[in-house]
């Protein structure tokens, strides 16, 4: 199992590579993904399986709720706890 | 009531199939209800506008739709043009044993609103954009239940094109006037968040989006069963067709009615006797 600082650095790390956008040195844990435009819905699948390899475990889609995406802080405290 | 025997004397004609024919005064209140949701859509001085029976199967594949709803999609389908080739028969089952197909071009239409965003494919807008338009549309289900569930059906949309705040105060203010409308009529009801049946929905972006971002809401009659929807595309068409609004592509949303279910619901709430049944005068 990853340590928190880790899988912290390879969600920065993924979302850097997938997202269109020029992400400066503000990009940080706390910025909106989907709100902000970072990524998109088609990225949403490939994120679903970014979170399971990193927790070790698999994620009930049906018990997605709003926000759970909003950015790095709500998915460490989601799917980490 | 609202049992097959009671919809059949007060006009059904039921199809194993899945689809349903009218007389008498279920045909009057199927265009009584499309009247009154005509005369929701004038509200917004949306334009009427009149679609065929299906849509070409490219423009369906670049919404999506094939990939995220194939099980659903109903296709129209010819014999090859050879002379050769257009022998068939029908099988004891009812089945046509076809000969040769020719190729598959076009979808039945599966939501009556498709064919909105299509038909203004690269227009600018100025402003926001109100249109309405009814279809038959067509859904390969599993299980049919006569009003309730079948396999095409009619569907009166009314759809906002425009900014963002346009579109959300359109789907605000049509919720109000549908939660008006049923109360009006006696039909009690509720909303509630809700997303489409997709394919493979673990690996589908718009299933996942839609649990992460509810834009699908549905009025729903006492016992669940869906009358309406109402749905917030965002910019998904406005992309997908070009349609702009000050350099940038519209948002989108509409409001949906099935006929059938409110012509269940109508029925259920009232009884078979079309004397008891609410005026479309008090609705409108």
């Amino acid at each position: 199992m990853l340590s928190e600082p880790e899988i912290r650095t390879n969600l920065r790390a993924w979302v850097r590579r997938k997202s269109a956008a020029d992400l400066g040195a503000d990009f940080g844990d706390g910025t909106p993904l989907f709100e902000g435009g970072l990524l998109r819905s088609i990225h949403v699948p490939e994120l679903v399986l970014v979170l399971e390899r990193l927790r070790g475990a698999p994620i009930d889609v049906e018990a997605l709720a709003p926000c759970d995406f909003q950015d790095v802080d709500t998915m460490i405290g989601r799917f980490f706890a | 009531m609202t049992g097959l025997a009671d919809l059949t004397r007060i006009g059904l004609r039921w199809q194993p199939s899945g689809r349903a024919g009218f007389t008498g005064p279920l045909l009057a209140l199927a265009d009584d209800l499309d009247e009154t949701f005509r005369s929701l859509a004038a509200r917004w001085n949306a334009a009427e506008e009149r679609h065929p029976a299906a849509l070409p199967a490219d423009l369906l594949d670049r919404l999506g739709y094939l990939e995220s709803f194939p099980q659903q999609a109903t296709f129209p389908v010819g014999l090859a043009p050879v002379e050769d080739d257009l022998g068939h028969r029908v099988a004891a089952d009812g089945s046509v044993v076809l000969t040769r197909q020719a190729p598959v071009t076009e979808v039945l239409t599966p939501a009556a609103c498709y064919h909105l965003y299509a038909a203004h494919e690269g227009e600018t807008l100025t402003g926001p954009l109100y249109l309405t338009t009814r279809n038959t549309c067509f859904r390969q289900e599993r299980r049919c239940e006569p009003l309730r569930r079948q396999r095409s059906f009619t569907m009166r949309e009314i759809v906002c094109l425009g900014a963002e705040a346009e579109t959300a105060a359109f789907l605000s203010q049509a919720r109000q006037w549908a939660d008006d409308l049923a109360r009006l009529m006696g039909l009690p009801v509720s909303w509630a968040p809700a997303t489409d049946p997709f394919f493979r929905p673990r690996t589908s972006p718009g299933y996942l989006m839609q649990r992460l971002q509810p834009s699908k809401h549905e009025l729903l009659y006492a016992d669940g069963l869906a009358l309406g929807s109402v749905n917030l595309h965002r910019t998904h068409f406005g992309e997908a067709f070009g349609i702009t609004r000050d350099g940038a592509p519209v948002s989108s949303a509409c409001v949906a009615f099935g006929l059938e279910r409110w012509m269940y619901a109508v029925a259920d709430r009232h009884g078979a006797d079309p004397a008891n049944w609410p005026a479309r005068e008090a609705a409108a």
